[in-house]
């Protein structure tokens, strides 16, 4: 067997297919994440009652087990829920009409929403307790203080970890392939067995993932540049 | 005028504030003194609820508070009333000087922008930044950010400004710029409670000299009469060891 070149060039056309996919995936787990995460993080920063013993709790629950594993458990069990909801209910239709890539979207923003929560959760910390003093002692109320002046601040100090997490994201989720998604590695799995060419197909898919990436990077790289003109490097 | 009656706070077994009260006339500049651990800065943080008091009563102008029972309206109207400036400046990093001083007049006080504009930018050139207006806090020195923090309190035109140690963490050849903005401001009869370790500033600029010691007012007076004749032992002890030269 013998490396092909120019058909690494002709998988890297056949994945862009895909790459609507790929993004989709990572912006949708991406965005719920960080919302969720957000919501966990303020949750157990500012120690709501009850819910932040079960904040604590979907955290260490979500990140001790892994992202492979929500993505089953959600297809099985959610399956498993709807139909016998539907059935009770006589609804007349039943889980094969959630698309499978439903199931990626939830249950990678169920994995996004733990580690991001985790980001937020050290920049809210980072913050000087001075920071929100002199808000309250400008007449401030708590809702003021942490959208104008807490949390512009941590989301600044997270900018690094963001950026990994989202990266993060990017390539965890080729495993959307589990509930028969086709994503950018499916793609390749693809066009690799219906060829015969393996190590191009999956190399084309190396590429195109270290080229998003490298994007991810660059963007973090300005936004961290953008907010060193207060910062000048590290907070507090 | 400013009237804080029998105000108690402790941590844990520690008892900070023993019942403290004290009265500030408006136009009064009063400079607490005292060692550390004597309580003067949670006094200063307790007349703004940055520290709950455990019991007492405030009373500025015509708002009373009931420090046991006091409720987050009342909490956010004594606020008004009140500004503070920090040992540690605590300027919003995030906002430049220009900002820092307008932030509290456009969201607290709802001021138009342009209007809040105008004021920082008359205020900062007041304490002699006007040429720093967009520079971000880590770009500043210590003196500058502590005149910005001073123009971010007089922007709230409270009736009183707290100042809690505001040169503390200033290098010494800072001190001086930043004391005499604030002497500039008491000659202009703002009403100003300053804890500060600078017996000499506090001669200079008090009418008023209050020497706390354990979490209680030991002894209070003109600064001339207190820093030359002090009444109690407690004092003098204090005073010699910090100022030998006002020793008797």
């Amino acid at each position: 067997m013998k490396l092909d070149p120019s058909f690494i060039g002709e998988a890297l056309l056949k994945l862009l297919e895909a790459l609507p996919t790929t993004l989709a995936i990572t912006a949708v787990s991406v965005g719920c994440g960080f919302l969720a995460g957000t919501a966990i993080a303020l949750v157990r920063v500012y120690r709501v009652p009850v819910l932040h013993r079960l904040a604590a709790a979907w955290v260490t629950v979500i990140r001790g087990t892994p992202m492979l594993v929500h993505l089953l458990v959600i297809y099985a069990g959610l399956t498993l829920i709807v139909d016998t909801l539907t059935g009770r209910l006589g609804l007349g239709w039943n889980s094969a009409r959630i698309p499978m890539i439903g199931f990626a979207y939830l249950s990678f923003s169920v994995t996004a929403s733990a580690y991001c929560s985790e980001i937020i959760r050290s920049g809210l910390l980072a913050v000087d307790k001075g920071q929100r003093e002199a808000a309250q002692s400008l007449g401030m109320t708590a809702m003021q203080t942490l959208r104008r002046i807490i949390f512009p601040q941590a989301l600044a100090a997270s900018v690094p970890n963001l950026t990994n997490f989202v990266i993060g994201m990017l390539h965890g989720s080729t495993l959307a392939f589990v509930v028969s998604v086709v994503d950018i590695n499916a793609k390749a799995e693809i066009v690799a067995s219906t060829n015969w060419k393996f190590f191009e197909a999956y190399l084309a898919a190396a590429i195109l993932f270290w080229a998003m990436t490298i994007l991810l990077e660059r963007a973090g790289g300005a936004i961290e540049r953008r907010i060193n003109r207060y910062h000048k490097g590290g907070v507090a | 005028m400013i009237r804080l009656t029998g105000i108690r706070k402790s941590f844990g077994k520690d008892d900070v504030l023993r019942g403290i009260s004290l009265e500030v006339n408006k136009g009064e500049v009063v400079a607490i003194i005292g060692p550390s651990g004597s309580g003067k800065t949670t006094l200063l943080r307790c007349i703004n609820f940055l520290e709950r008091p455990d019991a007492g009563e405030i009373r500025i102008s015509d708002l009373y508070v009931n420090c046991s029972k006091a409720s987050k309206k009342e909490i956010h109207a004594l606020r008004r009333k009140t500004a503070m400036v920090f040992q540690q400046y605590n300027l919003f990093r995030h906002k430049t000087a220009l900002e820092n001083v307008m932030e509290g007049l456009v969201v607290v006080r709802k001021m138009p922008k342009d209007a809040a504009r105008e004021r920082g930018v008359r205020l900062l050139e007041k304490v002699g930044l006007g040429d720093k207006l967009d520079a971000y806090p880590s770009r500043l020195s210590g003196g500058q950010q502590q005149r910005v923090g001073i123009a971010r309190a007089l922007a709230m035109e409270p009736e009183v400004i707290l100042f809690d140690e505001p040169t503390s963490a200033l290098d010494p050849e800072l001190v001086g710029e930043v004391l005499a903005v604030i002497r500039q401001i008491a000659e202009e009869g703002i009403t100003m409670i300053i804890v500060t370790h600078e017996l000499g500033f506090a001669q200079d600029v008090a009418s008023r000299v209050v020497f706390m010691a354990g979490g209680a007012i030991v002894e209070e007076g003109p600064p001339a009469e207190l820093f030359a004749r002090p009444k109690e032992e407690r004092t003098k002890q204090f005073l010699r060891r910090l100022a030998p030269e006002y020793s008797i």
